[in-house]
């Protein structure tokens, strides 16, 4: 009865409209989201690969006379996706000479993130746990957070130079507050419940830190990091511009001032590659945390 | 009842006993926070006094202080100031004239943020800084590459949050408005404006601190004037005083900026829709 039911609700299902066009009507709409992404980033690249290759003014040369000579856009202002293709092959397959760029970037990044790491979630614990602490910190905070952090990057070349400690400097000055404020909130939002029945199963504090605020915490922690690695990726760029001759935001201004666009979008992409790469493995590690908040809430 | 009477007259006599303890708890967080700031700005000042280490690398709170009563009292800061806040203000006012309508659109139009998601998504993947040498080739190193740099800094923030405004509003709202025959525009302007106004503004402000970004950084790489530019010079003279005038310059800035968006936040708050409130 029942697989004669499911026979009949096939046959039914199966009977309307199926000529040719319903079906790519029904395609379309189902994959729009991908079709329409896909179709104007192709027509976007090949405007501006027409753009460099001077397609478009040939096209409107019987039109415009002589007037599309100047509507031509030379090479070294915009590139193109092609140009770019290539300088990024040469750069990392052929020559090679990116490598040594994105190994001393990574080394001063992860110094930089580290330090972040290690000054900022002591902090942070430490605001959200003692009140009067945070009360100390609450205007230094405020006034870094408040400042747009690179400001301060003259000084520090004052200070340490243009070295690699520069750069460690502005990339942990700039990591180092959205962990430290995701880790006072998260000590803050921490169930009050549980630390109240952890007191009362006498626990010390080193025991209520570690089994209770810890782990209710790392979500959070998790979160600033996330925004923390977006914020460094800045500090490379920045922390560069000033007298570097090593990392791909070195890279990326040397190429800038010899107007070597394809070089530019190379490091920029470049950047962007390791900002996503990065931000994946901290979702990774996110998914992996989180049946641990579950059980715990 | 005369007790009573009595008791109330003596608890309205001012008792001039100094509380001190429970003064200092009512104000603890203002005594905590501003003794850290004096102590610390004292030490400071000491060490750089004593010499224990060169003022010309730390300067001093006072050095600082006559730094800036200088550069403020001979108006020679009065020109980068200028070129400073031109270059934030109207690459911010033309982030919010383009991103809020940007994002009030994707939002409400499917099709559109179909179109226009993956350009805005890849430029949310980028730090938006690394383009500064590209900008400066287009634009060049006067005040053009700069409102670039501020605009492209703020408006993602301000699309993105529009776009998940109109997106988070109800649906029953919408569906009631059209039974009663409502217009899309009689919609747009009654519900999905005034519920996405919120939104809109968490994004104004997280793209004001971008937009401050953009001119430090702006103008650190390649200007001729503005504040950035005068903290870089002031680096490579070693004028550690005019830098951290300059620095505070920026605090002051980014603190006024947070403070007049909160105040307009706060006028438009009670448009914040209550969701589930009424079920």
């Amino acid at each position: 009865m029942s697989a004669e039911a499911m026979g009949r609700h096939d046959a039914q299902s199966a009977k309307p409209p199926v000529g040719v066009a319903w079906r790519l009507k029904r395609l379309y709409l189902d994959h729009e989201r991908a079709i329409l992404g896909t179709v104007v980033v192709i027509l976007f690249l090949t405007f501006w690969e027409g753009l460099e290759r001077g397609w478009w003014t040939d096209m409107l040369r019987p039109l415009t006379v002589g007037a599309a000579e100047r509507w031509t856009v030379k090479p070294i202002f915009i590139s193109s996706p092609t140009r770019i293709a290539a300088a990024a092959n040469r750069m990392f397959f052929v020559t090679g000479e990116i490598w040594p760029h994105l190994r001393w970037s990574a080394l001063e990044y992860a110094a930089g993130l580290a330090l972040a790491i290690g000054v900022g979630i002591p902090l942070g614990l430490g605001a959200g746990w003692y009140r009067r602490f945070a009360y100390a910190a609450e205007p230094f905070l405020a006034a870094l957070n408040a400042t747009p952090q690179v400001a301060f990057l003259p000084l520090i070349i004052v200070w340490v130079g243009t070295g690699v400690a520069a750069k460690i400097l502005i990339i942990f000055l700039l990591a180092v507050l959205p962990i430290a404020i995701s880790a006072q909130s998260a000590v803050r939002t921490t169930d009050a419940r549980l630390v109240t029945l952890a007191r009362s199963c006498n626990a010390g504090q080193w025991q209520l830190f570690r089994s209770v605020i810890l782990p209710s915490a790392i979500p959070y922690l998790l979160a600033g990091l996330r925004l923390a690695i977006g914020r460094a990726m800045i500090g490379i760029v920045v922390g560069e511009i000033y007298g570097s001759a090593l990392g791909v935001g070195a890279m990326i201004n040397q190429a800038g001032s010899r107007f070597q666009t394809d070089r530019v979008f190379v490091g920029v992409l470049t950047i962007v590659a390791a900002g996503m790469v990065l931000s994946e493995v901290v979702r990774r590690i996110e998914r992996r945390v989180e049946p641990w908040r579950a059980a715990l809430s | 009842m005369a007790s009573a009477d009595a008791l109330e007259r003596r608890s309205r006599v001012p008792v001039w006993r100094l509380d001190v303890p429970g003064t200092y708890r009512a104000h603890e967080r203002v005594i905590i926070g501003g003794g850290t700031l004096i102590g610390v700005l004292l030490a400071w000042e000491l060490v750089a006094r004593i010499g224990l280490m060169d003022p010309m690398f730390i300067s001093a709170p006072t050095l600082i202080a006559r730094a800036g009563y200088t550069l403020l009292a001979e108006g020679e800061l009065w020109p980068d100031f200028q070129v400073s806040a031109t270059e934030f203000l109207f690459g911010y006012a033309l982030a919010a004239v383009v991103g809020i309508p940007l994002g009030l659109a994707t939002g409400r139009y499917p099709r559109l943020s179909f179109v226009f998601g993956p350009f805005v998504d890849t430029l949310n993947a980028v730090p938006r800084l690394t383009l500064m040498p590209l900008i400066v080739i287009w634009f060049g190193i006067g005040i053009w590459s700069k409102i670039v740099v501020v605009f492209l800094g703020a408006v993602l923030p301000v699309v993105i949050a529009a776009q998940s405004g109109v997106k988070t509003n109800e649906a029953r709202f919408i569906r009631v408005a059209r039974s009663f025959g409502a217009s899309e525009l009689k919609i747009f302007s009654s519900i999905i404006l005034p519920g996405t106004v919120p939104f809109i503004f968490t994004g104004l402000k997280y793209g004001a601190g971008r937009a401050l970004l953009g001119v430090v950084v702006g103008e650190l790489y390649a200007a001729t004037a503005g504040i950035g530019h005068m903290i870089g010079m002031a680096g490579n003279t070693l004028q550690t005083d005019a830098l951290f005038f300059g620095v505070l310059m920026f605090t002051a800035a980014g603190l006024v900026t947070v403070w007049v968006l909160n105040l307009c936040e706060r006028r438009f708050e009670t448009w914040r829709p209550k969701v589930g409130a009424a079920a």
